[in-house]
């Protein structure tokens, strides 16, 4: 920590301040300031990265007498670039919840937990661990994971070091399609758009400033004020509006019709990149062939999008081209919510690999990412790899591989396949598929574990919680972040622990592995494999623990047509593995599964800018929010509002064939009718989360239980749903 | 002597509440206790509809209406044009709420004195920048002093046209583009 | 609502007090035997005031817990608020030297009366110019509303005196003509005034419209008809007018005693809904 002038805030003692602030001398805001601490407390700063959402911006945390007074964005982390979004400092604040968990908790007959020293959750986790891996090997267990910078070094190395392959992110329910698709098209998971260059992006589904990455949006902020043309493809007008020259409101879950469409203007008016396809891409001809059948007038029966609007928006991109792309998307219609999810985003790089724009100045780009070299200390040596293959690898071959779909191990888990799972960072049971399968098949195991700050629903069904702290009093490893530039950043322990019995992911892990008989493989902290890590990029640990987020080499990103890591080498059109799998090798149409009947509704979900998932949702200064400006309601357009009689603010009983709810009505004209929106982040079940509990209606609870082919992401808005007006 | 102001642009706003919380954590502000609120409109009907989120607080106005009725000269306006509360004179009347036409002020529940915006006033000046602004994560806000011409605030009222919310009602120092 | 039920209280209590000062003023120069009456508006002019000025004290709750910030209260003379502590820094203590000679049946100077009278009118005004000047609620902002709480102040201070006569000195009230004929016509003045002043704040803005729906036929409807017109108008205007104006004879039935008792109470309760309705209907003017 780094003391900055104590000059602004201090002024002698208390008393003084406040005789000076009567006397007019002293400003009121610094007197307060002085009154809210005792005198003489130290005003220091020290860095971190977010926990927030998975940008994990870095920041700087300003402290004062050793507790959180504000937080700025880093200048250098290139998520950030000196912005926290409204989250990042609601989620700060979790440090002094109420409701944190503040001891490990077992698990009693009664149902009820009872707090229990970590010595005795280590032993009688360890010796439940070593009778299930005696009964049944080590490919019984799994461990589930929302992506962290301990964490998800963690986890893998300890279900290796038991021998467990079956290691799973939360991504099934988040971007497997997206990551998964484009890494067969493209060679890559992600790709990024060149706003500060592009004449024309075309988001689908996403909105930058719902799910916010704070310089995502102001790229996005100063496009839209260059004259970019920003096009919104969704059903929903959403809080990125703003910015859009064109809202293109579209059946959800058929934007796959509307992409294919666009495909064959492109290829049918001969407007396409002729030089690229010819070049850098396989499988063209079948390409074409399938997306003959793709007219504009065959899409718009399916998407409700009129067929000269797609045909004027595709003429207009490659107008545009190469200055001109799809966005990459994220979650929801591109990453898990269909079981086309998959085929339309492989059909989005399609029209990009069309407008001839990978690689191109204001079009898709795909940047490097730096990683750490090797170590030559043997502590850090991995774990031997084990043998088997992870739980769903057979049955989901497309999943990516580094993320794993967790559908698997929950149909493992329920089939008995599985008898022990952890969780780390996770609220699978409330976040991920159907909270009913979650909750049968925790019933089912011998054993669950839960590590967590506050008692999610996942944990409230869990044998065991163990409480970690929260990100500002822990060090993590470090986190590397590609891009035309590339970075290292990394959390440091901003606050001391403010409950003692909290413990950061690297010692619970420590001391998980030593009670399971794997602590050799843990004979390390996590500061001295960051240090270790760190080194081989030549940063120095005390540098980064002052700086947060440091700059590494340049990796000389160039304009051109990048080198596409598929299995051809180029971008594919057609993927043989993806036929292997039983789906369409070629990239083509392919419905969604379920379609509202009459008098049914489509629904979709999205996020809030406040909330990130079911974890933000507790936060007193986030649930503040949502609750004075009634965030949790279920969005109706107003056309349907009328027919129904329902006007804003009403309280509407939801219905799908897995659960009825009630919630208020938000009646919009941001709607497109027929559609409903809800926020994915109310509902709550755990009594142990009072602000949360029972508050709005989640999702989740009205999908039924069902994977994507071949992916295994947990399609998300496969479900139709009525609507009843509950009379007061 | 510096006039400072504001300017809020509507036209970047996403309404990710950054402003309010960093506000609340610099100001050492309940929960449910906010400086900064926000009115959503929309308008035209579907499919052409707009929709803004116009973030609203102390529009420290020169013809400030509760400074004007506060009996105890507990609010009041600095040589920099920043509208203050002493909170060592405020007894809590809430005659100054009435008199906001804005709905800037709340009633602390610690101490029952009425609070708002102050521009993160600390020291005898203002935040450098204030919490709202230096948050901001598509740079929706600008500060600075409106008596020179070459600051950023200035410069950027200037480009955009933006406009007190309310027209010449109170004077009021935050300009909006909307 | 910015204010609610305890500045509504203060609102009525420090206008029926004035209303019952210049009742037993009023009294004194007409009737100046009927010595109940005078010491029932002598002693319940302080003890009202003092009941609304504590109302208001604990609505301030920063004060409260500071009383010395309350001297901070004569800062400002710009401000109604700070007019209205000038205004009952004179009227309050007149108002208790006055019930004290009452009590002490000493004679009451004349100038010290007409002093209070003074400023009786003065804080009656001044609870009107208090939301008067409040620019942003329509329903406040309106040169009537000031008009209306004066003839509503005088009514309830002439209702609450009266209600003393009626129980403790009925023969010498029921011959009290002016003022039985003073209270029906307030009660019409009213009237009048409160309908012109809705339709005037419902022509002005969208927000005035709109609150002037809420009150009639809105959730603020229930206490404004049956409250307000019906308790605190209507009625006190029949019961008292029917015997004033139409059958012209001293009323001497405990039928009429309790009717009476009814009408003085409605202008009280009607009088106090009518500052209530005022301070917790009113909608604030829309710029954004």
């Amino acid at each position: 920590m780094t003391g900055i002038s104590r000059r602004t805030f201090l002024r002698g003692t208390a008393a003084t301040a406040a005789l000076a602030a009567a006397a007019g001398s002293l400003s009121f805001g610094a007197w307060q300031a002085e009154q809210a601490h005792a005198a003489g407390d130290a005003v220091e700063e020290a860095p971190s990265l977010c926990n927030g959402c998975s940008s994990k911006c870095g920041l700087v945390a300003t402290t004062v007498g050793g507790r959180l007074w504000t937080l700025r964005g880093s200048d250098v982390h290139p998520y950030a670039k000196g912005h926290i979004c409204g989250r990042g400092h609601g989620l700060a604040q979790m440090a002094y919840s109420d409701e944190r968990l503040t001891s490990p908790m077992r698990r009693t007959e009664s149902g009820e937990f009872e707090p229990i020293s970590w010595d005795d959750a280590f032993a009688e986790i360890g010796q439940k661990v070593k009778e299930i891996i005696a009964a049944n090997g080590p490919e019984s267990l799994a461990i589930i994971q929302d992506p962290r910078p301990s964490g998800k070094y963690y986890s893998k190395r300890f279900m290796n070091a038991l021998g467990s392959p079956n290691v799973y992110a939360h991504s099934s329910s988040c971007n497997l399609s997206k990551e998964s698709a484009y890494t067969y098209t493209i060679g890559a998971s992600n790709y990024s758009t060149d706003f500060g260059n592009a004449k024309m992006v075309m988001f689908i589904g996403r909105s930058y400033g719902d799910g916010i990455r704070p310089s995502s949006v102001a790229s996005l902020a100063a496009a839209a004020e260059a004259g970019t043309r920003i096009v919104s493809v969704d059903p929903r007008l959403n809080n990125s509006g703003i910015f859009s020259d064109d809202w293109v409101p579209i059946n959800p879950g058929t934007d796959l019709a509307f992409l294919m469409a666009m495909c064959n203007v492109l290829i049918e008016e001969d407007l396409y990149d002729h030089e690229f396809v010819e070049q850098n891409t396989v499988g063209f001809e079948e390409f074409a062939a399938q997306a003959k059948e793709c007219t504009p007038a065959w899409a718009e029966t399916i998407t409700d999008v009129p067929a000269e609007r797609i045909e004027e928006l595709a003429r207009a991109m490659a107008a545009a081209a190469p200055a001109a792309s799809i966005e990459a998307g994220w979650r929801a219609v591109i990453g898990c919510a269909y079981k086309n999810s998959f085929d339309t985003a492989r059909a989005a790089t399609a029209v990009n690999a069309l407008l001839g724009c990978w690689g191109q100045k204001g079009g898709a780009l795909l940047t490097s990412s730096p990683k750490a070299g090797k170590l030559d200390d043997a502590r850090f040596d991995d774990p031997p790899k084990p043998e088997a293959k992870a739980i769903g690898a057979k049955e989901y071959p497309l999943a990516l591989a580094s993320a794993g779909t967790n559908v698997a191990a929950l149909e493992a888990a329920l089939d008995g396949r599985l008898k022990g799972m952890f969780f780390y960072n996770s609220n699978a049971a409330k976040g991920y598929a159907q909270p009913k399968a979650w909750t049968e098949a925790l019933g089912k195991l011998d054993l669950v574990v839960t590590i967590d700050v506050q008692m999610s629903e996942t944990a409230l069904q869990s044998d065991y919680v163990l409480p970690e702290c929260t990100y500002l009093e822990r060090l993590e490893l470090p986190e590397w972040i590609g891009g035309k530039k590339h970075f290292v950043g990394m959390r440091t322990r901003v606050l001391e622990p403010i409950h003692p019995e909290t413990k950061a992911c690297d010692e619970i892990f420590n001391g998980l592995a030593e009670a399971c008989g794997v602590g050799e493989y843990f004979q390390f902290t996590a500061e001295e494999l960051a240090a270790a890590q760190l080194k081989t990029v030549g940063v120095d640990i005390e540098t980064i623990k002052k700086e947060g987020t440091v700059e590494l080499a340049d990796p000389k990103f160039a304009y051109g047509t990048p080198t596409f890591k598929t299995a051809s080498g180029k971008f594919e059109f057609k993927t043989d593995a993806v036929g292997e799998a039983g789906l369409n090798p070629v990239i083509g149409y392919v419905e969604r599964k379920v379609t509202p009947k009459v008098g049914e509704f489509y629904i979709v979900g999205g996020k809030q800018g406040i909330h990130s998932h079911t974890m933000t949702q507790n936060i007193a200064a986030l649930n503040a929010i949502s609750r004075q400006y009634n965030m949790e309601r279920l969005w109706m357009s107003a056309k349907d509002a009328e027919s129904l009689g329902i006007a804003d603010g009403d309280t509407v009983e939801l219905s799908s064939s897995e659960h009825t709810g009630t919630v208020a009505v938000r009646v919009t004209q941001r709607m497109k009718p027929g559609v409903l929106f809800l926020p994915t982040h109310y509902g709550g079940d755990s009594p142990y989360q009072t602000r949360a509990y029972q508050y709005g209606v989640a999702l989740t609870d009205f999908i039924p239980f069902d994977a994507e082919p071949g992916v295994g992401s947990m399609m998300s808005q496969e479900v139709a749903v009525t609507v009843t007006k509950v009379e007061a | 002597m510096a006039r400072y102001g504001m300017l809020i642009n509507t036209k970047k706003c996403v309404g990710c509440y950054a402003c309010r919380i960093a506000c609340q954590m610099k100001n050492h502000l309940e929960p449910t206790e906010a400086f900064i609120r926000y009115e959503e409109r929309e308008t035209g009907e579907y499919p052409s509809v707009y929709s803004e989120i116009i973030p609203l607080q102390c529009q420290h106005c020169e013809d400030a209406p509760c400074a004007a009725v506060c009996p105890t000269h507990a609010t009041y306006i600095t040589d920099s044009g920043v509208v203050l509360v002493d909170e060592n004179k405020c007894i809590g009347c809430k005659y100054c709420m009435a008199a906001c036409p804005y709905g800037a002020r709340i009633v602390r529940e610690e101490t029952g004195v009425v609070e708002k915006c102050r521009f993160c006033w600390e020291d005898g000046k203002p935040g450098d920048p204030p919490a709202c602004v230096g948050t901001c994560i598509s740079g929706a806000r600008v500060f600075g002093d409106l008596d020179d011409p070459a600051s950023e605030v200035s410069k950027a009222i200037a480009e955009y046209n933006a406009q007190p919310i309310a027209g010449d009602l109170t004077k009021s120092k935050i300009f909006y583009v909307r | 609502m910015i204010w609610g039920p305890m500045i509504a209280w203060y609102l009525f209590l420090a206008g029926a007090s004035a209303g019952a000062f210049l009742t037993a003023a009023f009294v004194e120069a007409k009737y100046p035997d009927s010595n109940k009456m005078r010491i029932a508006g002598r002693i319940i002019a302080p003890v009202f005031v003092g009941i609304g000025l504590l109302m208001l004290m604990l609505d301030a709750e920063a004060g409260l817990m500071n009383p010395l910030r309350f001297f901070y209260l004569i800062s400002n003379p710009g401000s109604v608020m700070t007019l209205g502590v000038y205004f009952i820094c004179i009227y309050m203590p007149v108002a208790l030297v006055v019930a004290l000679l009452e009590i002490l049946k000493k004679k009451v100077p004349k100038w010290l009366t007409w002093i209070g009278i003074v400023f009786a009118f003065a804080v009656a005004a001044y609870t009107g110019f208090l939301l008067g000047v409040v620019k942003t609620f329509p329903l406040w902002n309106n040169a009537i509303l000031p008009i209306l709480f004066v003839v509503s102040a005088l009514s309830a201070g002439l209702a609450a005196t009266s209600l003393v006569g009626l129980v403790t000195d009925r023969e010498k009230f029921e011959h009290m003509w002016l003022v039985k004929k003073s209270h029906v016509i307030l009660s019409a003045v009213e009237l009048v005034i409160l309908f012109t002043m809705l339709v005037i704040v419902h022509t002005g803005s969208s927000a005035g419209a709109a609150t002037v729906d809420s009150l009639i036929a809105g959730q603020y409807a229930l206490p404004f008809w049956a409250g307000i017109i019906l308790l605190g108008l209507v009625a006190p205007f029949l019961i008292e007018g029917y015997p004033v104006f139409i059958t012209k004879r001293v009323e001497t039935s405990t039928t009429s005693l309790v009717l009476s008792v009814i009408g003085e109470s409605g202008v009280l309760i009607g009088g106090f809904l009518l500052r209530l309705l005022v301070v917790l209907a009113a909608l604030p003017l829309v710029f954004v």
